[in-house]
């Protein structure tokens, strides 16, 4: 497991270039760095300047190189790379509120764009007039927009809210795109459909990811569940009540398998079983340190018994990689459904990378489907 | 004897399953509420354990949430076997228990 620290300050959040050599991450201001990696090291190779509050989102566009992002400003910036340097443009989201998460859409033509404007402004280029114009899906969300995934058929988009509930939408674009063929979700497929809402949890929807085929859709609450709707069943949606703090961030790895991370600061994995329709916990994902176990004089001893009401020395220190709660999650290789490859961030500035046949192998009761 | 305990388990588990769901009633909540404390205060140190392990996860969670209102309305004694039970129910239920007690949105 590669671990590297970024910063003393949270890392707000991330994107990866297409072949992994670049890493855009916001420093918990108002910029956006990029490190390039060096062989062992990270050298930082851009710093972009232009939101005038907290970057809360960054997508970057696999093939067409294109970075999105998006900021407390209530603004989102398209940004190209021109020679060495990376040009924005001002996409005018018509939000009243900060923007919270930005995803491209699987085919790059569109992205969406959640805010505390209680809407998804799902944004494309409009050829004639050379700029990005927005679209906007209001009802029924009553509250921010937390995060947000993609459909791979490029028009349906997942949505988590703080209104606790994970809903599947249209967002499909007559401007840019044919009319979408059929899914397990639905076949009517007008822009701003709701084709799924999920029944109220009790926590905000920190995270939500569509499986690599896209019948399936799973989120993590603050109430510390984990949720999972699967299309091919009607929708039935599975939940598992964790013993873990909330999760924050929440992936597919195969189509029955799902990692997830957060204020326990170590990845966790989950498996769902399709034919019982349950999810059930499958184990730590964190290789614990051999912590030296050095003997305890009679002073120390007593000391903790009188500060901590307790002589146990264990949980002193974190055992996990990470020091500090993870916020993101993003599948480096293999894609969501034979991840190989998975990459976290977190509240300690640190960035570490995940590979999943080493866990496998170190874990001997893992067991991933 | 193992009369009086099995006695004390079939209270709880009564107490466990009718407790109201969804009720608005503050009436009907206390009572369940006393019912539950009461229950709760009758079990003996030794017994709580077996008492939570016979629980699944919904039980568990309606436990935390009732052990965090006997917290909120002390009565003499209560506060000490109170920490025994939540001991045991957080072995079991771990600190997302406690987290979905705070995040509830129907309180018991």
């Amino acid at each position: 497991m590669a671990y590297h620290s970024f910063l003393l300050e949270p890392i707000s959040c991330h994107a990866w270039n297409k072949d992994r050599t670049q890493i855009a991450l916001c420093p918990n201001n108002h910029e956006v760095h990029i490190y390039r990696k060096d062989g062992a090291k990270w050298s930082k190779v851009h710093e972009l300047k232009e939101h005038n509050g907290q970057v809360t989102g960054i997508d970057w566009a696999p093939e067409s190189n294109r970075l999105v992002t998006c900021g407390t400003d209530r603004n989102a910036y398209v940004w190209t790379l021109k020679g060495n340097v990376w040009k924005p443009t001002l996409v005018i989201l018509r939000i009243n509120r900060a923007a919270r998460c930005v995803k491209w859409s699987p085919k790059e033509n569109k992205f969406a764009v959640g805010s505390g404007s209680r809407l998804i402004s799902i944004c494309y280029f409009e050829q004639e007039n050379d700029w990005w114009v927005c679209k906007h899906i209001k009802k029924p969300i009553r509250s921010t927009v937390l995060s947000l995934d993609w459909h791979p058929n490029n028009v349906l988009l997942a949505a988590g809210s703080c209104d606790f509930k994970c809903r599947i939408f249209s967002a499909y674009i007559k401007e840019v795109e044919e009319r979408p063929s059929p899914t397990p979700w639905g076949s009517k497929m007008p822009f701003g459909e709701l084709m799924f809402e999920s029944s109220s949890s009790c926590g905000w929807v920190h995270s939500i990811c569509f499986s690599a085929s896209g019948s399936r859709v799973a989120w993590v609450s603050h109430d510390s569940t984990l949720c999972l709707a699967d299309a091919g069943k009607k929708m039935a949606v599975a939940s598992l009540c964790t013993e873990t703090l909330p999760l924050l961030a929440v992936t597919f790895i195969t189509e029955h398998s799902l990692v997830a991370a957060g204020h326990d600061c170590c990845p966790m994995l989950f498996t769902y079983e399709e034919s019982q329709g349950t999810l059930t916990f499958g184990g730590k994902l964190d290789v614990p340190k051999q912590s030296s176990q050095r003997g305890l004089t009679a002073r120390e001893r007593f000391q903790n018994l009188d500060k901590k009401a307790s002589s146990d020395v264990a949980n002193a220190t974190l055992d996990t990689l990470h020091k500090n709660s993870i916020s993101q999650i993003s599948v480096l290789a293999g894609g969501k459904d034979k991840c190989s490859q998975f990459c976290t961030t977190g509240m300690d500035g640190g960035m570490s990378i995940w590979d999943v046949k080493s866990l496998e192998s170190a874990l001997k009761d893992l067991k991933i489907k | 004897t193992r009369r009086r305990t099995g006695e004390a388990l079939r209270a709880f588990h009564t107490a466990i399953r009718s407790s109201p769901g969804n009720t608005r009633n503050q009436a009907m909540k206390e009572q369940a509420q006393g019912t539950m404390l009461k229950v709760l205060t009758s079990f003996k140190s030794s017994e709580i354990e077996q008492a939570v392990n016979s629980l699944d996860r919904n039980g568990i969670d309606l436990l935390m949430k009732y052990i965090y209102k006997g917290f909120e309305k002390p009565t003499e004694n209560s506060s000490a076997i109170l920490l025994q039970w939540h001991e045991k129910a957080l072995a079991v239920g771990g600190l997302g228990s406690i987290v979905r007690v705070l995040t509830a949105r129907k309180t018991v």
